[in-house]
């Protein structure tokens, strides 16, 4: 509560300053380099294309990129959909006829495969939604579905206000994605900006609202902090790489770097230049949302709810729970999801990441995980044949060095900058041990007698507590913290200049509050007082304790922090600064503000 | 001239090899191969393999590619008595009236990763299909469908089957198999409780049918899909996701396993010998016997194509689709 007072208390401050710093934030200067710098390149995709016809640029071998691209077999089919109609939609006074016509054309003749992820599901019926209402009144043939026009847009519409309720009511499932974001915010900035149904537009608009704004909660600097439904693993070592960064310094100016210029951080998906399409929206980000993501003044916590992407088997439940924890503050951020197989193959369930522009700055934990049953949760081929195949798309499933996993065998309890993350691995499993990532850009890394580990990066300390032994090995990015112990687990602290004095101080006082290793091996329960003096304890597949009282999660709240409020099944999110308050109403279709 | 010098031995070879049979396939069978995906196919690439739906109406000699050429996750085709194609796919179930030209998607958002279907052999109208969140059945080809899932408990469900003499309906589920009969609204528990991958009826003995498991080998039922009993005398590789069987009351059944390949069985199921001698790929997902020619056998392998057989299953040579995860055959005579 005092630490709510204190941020509603700066924030009333920075409030009073920040329409000029709206003025000043360079939101269109960010717009237009986007384009100039998109519109020059030459990578075959439609985002440059789109650059090129919106800035009027190299119109030639925009035209011949686009023409080629309605042939090409490569381009899959929800991917092409959304996108194609996005350029389509925006650049349609300058497109030849001869383009629109093979546009048109594609639609019918062009395998649009629907795809089995949210993200894939959103962009397909956007596509088809944007691609309907374009064409209407068509009959059957004239589609590759075999649908007519009536039938498609009735059926895309269903299917996009039936996902944007469920996300607002019980979460996203393929939520806090750094890479994956894109591809919700593309398809809902499209249908903000062209969707006919007036109440389809606004409600796009707010979910791009939501979309930001659930980004905005956890960012820090340009990282997208704490834990991921799906994450790759260069970005998980290397936070500002990931996608989000792009989106971070387009919507709020941080961090002050052009991550395209800057090899470092050079996206993955570079090439892809989706921001195109935020640059050709006429969305413009509401200021308390921007507020909302570079207001760091106060540390605080920021809980969500989110959900498992569809469940199909070896499972009761479709869509169970994941409740979402993390701790915000100047300088670092610490977040967790509570473990378990909440996403398949690339979950990241904890970590600490630190506000700063060298690379790999982030800390974290994991047990690689890999089955053919997990994957056949999720996917309805044959659970002997699946890991092979997911293998040949995101290549490192079945590495035991990877640095992305879901576990069954992996719990967290996670108290403000304070978590305890426990593995208990069973027989039999793949991979049976645990890996610690300490980047070699860390400042210091002490192995301490008393079994603690000590990493400081500039301002900020981590205490790392292993619960079993382990070794180290080098790798060429960082310390590979690796225990084949089938029982293990890390307790962490984790604690700024400010809040714990000198980095000896921090370790003195961690020093005073070691964990017993040997009741944890034994009982498979572990005891923790923080600094701030809360009593913590934990056991495997064992309740969470917090001052003698259980932690349950039977009232998480869809959101709940200083910037965010929802209740689960409300449809009502209420985002606020201190000053300004904007409430999406998903119940109505309505965005209040105040 | 040349053409037929080529064809020519291969026409001998087949009659020679098949007592006959082959010949008759060319005069009036058609096999439908559903090419699920292909090793060489990976996003971002330029060369795609053509996939999806090849047909053969010649015994196999020569395939011809139907409708969508790229990823629709098409697991399995069907023809129904009346010739109309249905397919379950990615997208939902699709149906196509014009020999594969053109298609459409039959279902809508709400059904979505079909894994297989099957038309009622005496009502082309009554279609079932087993997709990762239920069984669905339409009753008017294909314009509506419905769930089907009271008394299942649980969802997903990796195929399903319409008995050809009563019109029962089994479903192959991870609890094991569930029977709902004509007149029933609920599906009622079998005594098979295994993870079950595929059912197949007998081809001339309507009362059995045989079903493959995740890791528990091969059940037999002799009484509709009641009750069931494994069969695994022999059966060295115990996940089997294809079962075919030959016409006759003492012929052959064949069961594609994963990792073992082909095994045959020459004693109605009671006992297996492996017979892959020939297969490059021994994780197969499909098997089909040709009804005209029953020592004429396809073996739908996972990244390996399809290979076929002329002696029963003793050899086998590749036959098309290098790479091709063969998910699915199907027989129409």
């Amino acid at each position: 509560m005092k630490h709510l007072m204190c941020s509603v208390g700066c924030c009333v401050l920075l409030c009073v300053l920040a329409p000029l710093a709206g003025r000043a934030d360079g939101f269109e200067q960010r717009r237009d380099r986007v384009l100039q710098v998109a519109a020059a390149e030459q990578e075959y995709n439609l985002m440059t294309v789109l650059a090129k016809l919106k800035t009027r640029t190299d119109l030639d071998r925009a035209y011949v990129v686009l023409d080629s691209m309605a042939h090409d077999r490569a381009m899959g089919g929800m991917f092409f959909a959304y996108s194609m109609m996005g350029v389509y939609l925006h650049a349609h006074d300058v497109l030849p006829d001869t383009l629109r016509v093979k546009i048109r054309e594609a639609f019918r003749v062009r395998t649009m495969y629907r795809g089995d992820t949210e993200n894939h599901w959103v962009m397909y019926y956007t596509g088809l939604y944007l691609a309907a209402q374009t064409w209407p009144h068509d009959p059957g043939t004239a589609w590759f579905n075999g649908k007519s026009s009536d039938e498609n847009l009735v059926e895309a519409a269903g299917w996009l206000n039936q996902w944007m309720h469920t996300t607002v009511t019980i979460g996203q499932g393929e939520f806090d994605s750094p890479t994956y974001m894109t591809v919700f915010l593309c398809p809902m900035l499209l249908l903000q900006e062209f969707a006919q149904d007036p109440a389809m537009k606004t409600k796009a608009g707010m979910m791009v609202d939501l979309l930001l704004a659930d980004f905005a909660a956890e960012h820090l600097n340009g990282n997208f902090g704490g834990a991921h439904s799906r994450d790759y693993p260069d970005d998980i070592v290397n936070p500002l790489s990931a996608p989000s960064t792009m989106w971070a310094w387009f919507y709020f100016g941080q961090p002050a770097m052009e991550q395209w210029n800057e090899a470092r951080y050079r996206p993955r998906h570079r090439g892809s230049w989706e921001t195109v399409f935020a640059a050709a929206s006429s969305y413009r980000i509401p200021e308390i949302i921007r507020h909302i993501a570079t207001n760091r003044a106060q540390p605080y916590v920021h809980r969500e709810k989110k959900r498992v992407r569809n469940v199909i088997r070896f499972s009761a439940v479709k869509n169970p729970p994941v409740y979402k924890y993390t701790f915000m503050s100047p300088r670092y951020v610490i977040g967790s999801i509570q473990g378990g197989i909440l996403q398949p193959i690339q979950q990241h369930t904890w970590d600490v990441t630190f506000s700063s522009t060298r690379t790999h700055n982030t800390l974290f934990s994991l047990h690689p995980f890999a089955s053919g049953k997990e994957l056949a949760m999720f996917f309805p081929e044959e659970q002997k044949f699946l890991a092979g195949e997911v293998d040949r798309y995101h290549l490192v499933y079945t590495n035991p060095g990877k640095w992305n996993s879901s576990s069954p065998y992996e719990q967290t309890f996670q108290h403000r900058n304070d978590l305890i993350v426990l593995y208990d691995i069973a027989d039999g499993v793949r991979h049976p041990h645990a890996d610690g990532f300490f980047p070699k850009t860390l400042d210091e890394r002490v192995v301490d007698p008393t079994g603690w580990i000590f990493a400081r990066w500039d301002s900020v300390y981590v205490g790392v507590f292993p619960l079993s032994g382990a070794a180290w090995i080098e790798d060429s990015i960082c310390w590979r913290w690796r225990s084949t112990s089938r029982r293990t687990g890390w307790v962490v602290e984790v604690r700024s200049v400010e809040e714990a004095g000198t980095f000896e101080a921090f370790q003195r006082s961690l020093r005073s509050r070691t964990p017993d290793a040997e009741t944890f091996m034994r009982t498979g329960s572990v005891a923790f007082t923080t600094a701030g003096g809360d009593r913590m304890t934990f056991a495997v597949n064992g309740s969470r304790n917090l001052n003698g009282q259980a932690v349950t999660f039977k009232k998480y709240p869809l959101y709940d922090g200083p910037w965010m409020q929802a209740k689960v099944g409300e449809g009502v999110i209420r985002l606020t600064d201190g000053i300004r308050t904007r409430v999406l109403d998903f119940t109505t279709g309505e965005v209040r503000e105040r | 001239m040349q053409r037929c010098s080529v064809l020519l031995p291969l026409l001998l070879l087949l009659l020679l090899s098949d007592g006959g049979g082959a010949a008759n396939a060319l005069a009036g069978e058609t096999i439908y191969m559903s090419v699920l995906s292909s090793r060489a196919h990976a996003w971002g690439k330029n060369d795609y393999p053509v996939i999806g739906l090849f047909v053969s109406s010649d015994a196999g000699t020569t395939w011809v590619h139907r409708g969508w050429r790229e990823y629709i996750r098409m697991f399995y085709t069907e023809a129904g008595p009346d010739g109309v194609l249905w397919s379950a796919c990615g997208n939902g179930v699709l149906r196509s009236k014009d020999d594969g030209a053109t298609w459409r998607i039959t279902t809508g958002s709400d059904v979505t990763e079909v894994m297989r279907l099957c038309v009622d052999k005496g009502d082309a109208r009554r279609i079932v299909a087993a997709t990762a969140y239920g069984p669905i059945l339409s009753t008017d080809g294909g314009e509506r469908w419905r769930f089907i899932t009271e008394g299942l408990p649980a969802r997903f469900s990796g195929d399903i089957i319409i008995d050809r003499v009563n019109g029962t309906l089994l479903v192959a589920t991870e609890h094991g198999i569930f029977v709902r009969s004509a007149a029933d609204r609920m599906w009622r528990r079998s005594s098979m409780t295994k993870d079950t991958r595929t059912i197949v009826q007998h081809a001339t003995e309507p009362r059995v049918f045989f079903a493959g498991t995740e890791e528990d080998g091969i059940w037999r039922s002799t009484d509709g899909g009641r009750t069931w009993k494994a069969r695994n005398e022999g059966l060295g590789h115990t996940t089997v996701y294809a079962l075919a069987t030959a016409p006759g009351t003492s012929g052959a059944v064949y069961a594609a396993t994963f990792g073992g390949g082909i095994y045959r069985s020459d004693d109605g199921g009671n006992s297996w010998h492996q017979r892959s001698a020939g297969l490059t790929v021994l994780d197969c997902h499909a098997v089909q016997v040709l009804p005209s020619a029953p020592r004429t056998v396809f073996a739908g392998t996972l990244n390996g194509g399809l290979f076929i057989s002329t002696d029963a299953g003793e050899t086998w040579n590749f036959n098309s689709q290098a790479d091709g995860q063969v998910w699915g055959l199907c027989v129409r005579n």
